[in-house]
């Protein structure tokens, strides 16, 4: 479902109130710096200056359900080349985290992904190299599962040799207790917990 | 004056073990009558120096030659006051640099170079400088009271110098004075015009003297000398002023021309001067229904950046469409507003206004405007979004604001229509043509010169008066009359000041100059002027039509009414007069004639050929000294004669040097057209035609015309100058030697 172009302020102003830093997207003047440094904008359907400029043309279905927004790995070059000093990776993670509270899912993978990694970090403090992925692959059912261990089979026996991955199950840190105040508190104000 | 010449040559700089001193000195000065002869190892010094003084103090010595470095360079030292001749003869870039040390060629250039500076000397007097009969003024004339002409009367007043200011409005400010609020450095927010404050300035100012609802009637003179008629509120007066500042400014576009942007078919499109007006005078509304503005758009480059109409950018109308967007912001902050543009074009610092722009809100859409029209007594405008590839269609606007670019006060209105020549196509039925505004002429005069070229400044484009906007922006093709602000070229308020501050300076410079006799600038300080044998003129014109300054008019006998103080001393004059009539105390046909005679030619079974190369002072002869500081090497049989402006020129010399025997001639000169670099404007232009009716004559003498050869220099090109000679030389061996030689 496509809108029409309609640069009326509703949804520019819809992304400046629920977005993290959205109202920032305002002073960019379209240069294209940020795609042009993106590593991973060949892998995107708009890069993040196109978000913004659909942002601006209150294209909601198009940003919503866009893969760009969850392939940031907050690499941090547009934001420091950007010659607005726009908060790039704060806006791309901000509208990644809305459109899964409103019910867009544009890439799963990376969507159970994060709520894997959080809810690791949640219960044992620390990431477990072979857990992680283990819930990860087999989120998406058996057969992907094995599809998924297969293919990563030679990156998963080296991290074993380099003694980076351990076979038994990882301990949970000291000060567990606290952590779980903090992430707590981080959802209680919305700026933390899971989404899907 | 009784000449008593002594010669000094410098050994230092490498020149002493290019050349042999001792030949030079005989072979160098034969044929002149040298008193004395000296060389020394280090002659800028102040014990080579001593030498000189000493000579000039002991013997009398009037007419000093210095063979040594290039003329541009230690002029300050080799000085020895106003009554005495000093030439230079550059053996250093010219000989040592660029030759090879020691070879007989490279003797043979270094003999001639001197032979050439003693014939320069020998034709040289001191120079008077002008004096005109009547008292020459240093007040400076105003004309224009917006900002650009306010700033110049203020500055001129507070460099001790009496401003007349003539406004044809009933009050000072212009523009600035209908502004609501203005945006300028820092950029960060708006401030206050300032207009009231500066209008005050300038009425309580004792040096400054203003006539409102006044227009100049008729300008004669020449800088020092201007006599001025003004007709004010109904009164005549005359004033006589040294130098002029123009200020006249600009005009907006006609947005009647715009009605493809819907301007004239609906009352809410206007253009963003009538924003400004309506904003200065209280609250934005609806124009059509007073209801307030919700939502407005502006329309950027509206007739501007577009073939059909203006060509150019009006560098200013990005930031007054921010600067109108925040008013209507400040008035409601609900209001939405749209900003239409092709590219936004806020320079330098103004770009922090552009952030505060886009920080407060306002909709920034980069696109192509196709269509606006009215639906539900709403306005809507339809664009290609450039940055998205779609039609857009933005509704619900109350105002359509066009940001209109500036046409310059001179431009006329229409094309002016003049009697079509003979074989002119396009002649209308009673045979009138329409004449291209920007022929370089036919613009709006705001100062009636009474000059025989026109009555107005010849402009260059678009309407604009015609200046060297690289090295002197201010100064017209009118000496002494110095152009300002948005008559100029388009710009903001920042910038018209900085533009009122240079034009006031450079005319405050003007008078000064001109009551000592000196020239303005390219040839600053310069005290010779053109004088007129008259009993030889034929009344031909060509050097009153050529001028590029219009320094000379026309009297009752129709012989050429010179005017010096209007003179720019370029000689284009001198290249232009077929009878060979104007001379200068150092500078005349006859005197480069025997420049070019006092070559050298060697015999043609000798197999040296000889060039000569009539290089333009300006940028080519900046250009072989720095390629001859750099080393290059280039033929040794060139020989270089510096020309104050390859205009110059007169065509004898190509005879004279074709007849004694020199193989080709070489001009180079400064590049001209309409991105021209000729600081004279079109020196270097009709040194170029002048060289067309030169292939006649050669072809008649049985020689081949490509043996004279013009070439555009410019200042930075000097790595091409060994390609350029190198290349002419080939041509040259490729037609064989001079049969004239040896005659």
């Amino acid at each position: 479902m496509e809108n029409k172009i309609n640069y009326g302020p509703s949804f520019s102003e819809e992304v400046f109130q629920n977005v993290d830093f959205g109202e920032e997207i305002k002073m960019c003047m379209n240069c294209g710096v940020c795609a042009g440094s993106c590593p991973l904008r060949e892998h995107m359907d708009y890069p993040p200056r196109q978000i913004f400029s659909l942002i601006r043309a209150g294209k909601r279905e198009e940003v919503l359900s866009s893969k760009s927004i969850m392939l940031c790995t907050s690499c941090y070059t547009c934001e420091v080349r950007c010659p607005r000093s726009i908060p790039v990776i704060d806006v791309m993670h901000g509208l990644a985290h809305y459109a899964l509270k409103k019910g867009y899912v544009p890439r799963k993978d990376t969507a159970d992904f994060g709520r894997e990694f959080w809810n690791q970090v949640y219960k044992i403090g620390r990431i477990d190299e072979k857990d992680l992925p283990r819930k990860v692959f087999f989120a998406g059912g058996v057969v992907n599962g094995i599809k998924a261990t297969l293919n990563f089979m030679d990156i998963g026996l080296k991290l074993f040799l380099h003694h980076r991955m351990k076979l038994l199950p990882e301990k949970k840190i000291k000060g567990i207790a606290s952590l779980r105040k903090m992430l707590d508190k981080a959802e209680k104000i919305g700026k933390g917990g899971t989404v899907t | 004056m009784d000449q008593k010449t002594a010669i000094y040559i410098c050994t230092g700089c490498g020149i002493g073990d290019a050349v042999d001193v001792e030949q030079l000195k005989e072979n160098g000065t034969e044929d002149f009558s040298i008193d004395l002869i000296k060389d020394h190892s280090f002659l800028c010094g102040q014990e080579g120096l001593e030498v000189i003084t000493k000579d000039i103090e002991e013997v009398g010595i009037n007419t000093i030659i210095i063979a040594a470095c290039s003329q541009r360079v230690n002029y300050d030292v080799f000085n020895f006051g106003g009554d005495k001749v000093v030439e230079r003869v550059n053996l250093r870039e010219q000989v040592a640099w660029s030759q090879v040390p020691g070879e007989e060629d490279t003797q043979m250039l270094a003999e001639d170079n001197l032979k050439i500076g003693c014939a320069k000397a020998k034709d040289t007097s001191v120079p008077e400088p002008f004096k005109a009969e009547e008292e020459y003024s240093k007040d400076i004339l105003v004309v224009g009271g917006g900002l650009a002409g306010m700033t110049a009367a203020l500055e001129t007043a507070k460099a001790g110098y009496q401003a007349i200011i003539v406004e044809k409005e009933d009050r000072l400010g212009g523009f600035l004075g209908k502004m609501k609020k203005l945006v300028t450095m820092p950029y960060k927010e708006l401030s206050d015009t300032g207009a009231a404050d500066l209008i005050k300035s300038v009425e309580d100012n004792p040096k400054i003297k203003v006539f409102t609802s006044a227009t100049v009637e008729k300008t004669t003179g020449a800088p020092g000398l201007y006599s001025v008629d003004i007709k004010a509120n109904g009164n005549s007066l005359t004033e006589r002023v040294g130098a002029i500042v123009q200020a006249t400014g600009w005009v907006p576009y006609d947005a009647n021309k715009l009605g493809h942007l819907g301007y004239g078919e609906f009352k809410d499109v206007i253009t963003n001067v009538e924003m400004e007006e309506m904003a200065a005078a209280g609250k934005i509304t609806r124009p059509s229904d007073g209801s307030p503005v919700k939502n407005a758009l502006f329309i950027q480059c509206a007739g501007s950046r577009d073939p059909e109409h203006l060509p150019y950018c009006s560098s200013s109308c990005c930031l007054v469409s921010m600067k109108q967007a925040t008013y209507l912001k400040e008035q409601d902050p609900e209001t939405v507003n749209y900003i239409l543009y092709k590219d936004i074009r806020t320079v330098g610092q103004s770009e922090d206004f552009y952030r505060k722009a886009q920080n407060d809100g306002n909709i920034f859409v980069r696109g192509t405007t196709t269509n606006v029209g009215e639906s539900g007594g709403k306005l809507f405008v339809e664009a290609d979004d450039e940055l998205l590839g779609e039609n857009v269609k933005i509704e619900e606007l109350d105002l359509v604001v066009l940001a209109v670019g500036m046409v310059p006060a001179s431009q006329p209105l229409e094309a002016p229509r003049i009697k079509a020549p003979a074989d002119a196509e396009g002649a209308d039925e009673e045979g009138m043509i329409e004449v291209a505004p920007d022929s370089g002429f036919f613009a709006n005069s705001a100062l009636n010169l009474e000059y025989r070229q026109g009555p107005e400044l010849p402009t260059l484009k678009y309407g604009f008066p015609d200046s060297h906007f690289i090295c002197f922006p201010y100064e017209t093709r009118r000496t002494g009359i110095y152009t300002a602000g948005g008559i100029r070229r388009p710009m903001e308020t920042a910038k018209a000041i900085d533009d009122a501050v240079g034009a006031a300076m450079k005319a405050v410079q003007c008078t000064e100059a001109t009551a000592i006799g000196m020239a303005v600038h390219p040839r600053a300080g310069d005290m010779t002027y053109p004088e007129f044998n008259m009993k030889r003129c034929t009344q031909c014109k060509r050097c009153t039509e050529e001028c590029p300054f219009g320094a000379i008019n026309e009297d009752e006998k129709a012989n050429p009414l010179p005017n010096p103080t209007r003179c720019r001393r370029c000689g284009i004059c001198m290249g232009a007069c077929p009878e060979r009539i104007i001379s200068f105390k150092n500078y005349s046909v006859g005197m480069i004639g025997n420049m070019i005679k006092a070559v050298n030619v060697p015999e043609e079974d000798e197999e040296k050929p000889r060039v000569i190369c009539l290089v333009c002072e300006n940028d080519a002869y900046p250009a072989i000294d720095m390629a001859g500081i750099k080393r290059m090497k280039w033929s040794p049989y060139v020989r270089f004669i510096p020309m104050r402006c390859l205009g110059s020129m007169n065509l004898v010399w190509i005879a004279d040097a074709l007849s004694r025997g020199i193989d080709g001639i070489l001009l180079m000169g400064c590049r001209h057209g309409d991105d021209y670099q000729c600081h004279f404007v079109k020196g270097s232009e009709l040194a170029n035609t002048r060289l067309s009716k030169v292939s006649e004559t050669l072809d008649r003498l049985a020689l081949e015309s490509d043996r004279v050869k013009f070439v555009e220099v410019g200042i930075s090109d000097y790595e091409k100058i060994p390609e350029i000679i190198g290349e002419f030389m080939e041509t040259i061996e490729e037609v064989g030697p001079n049969p004239y030689k040896g005659w």
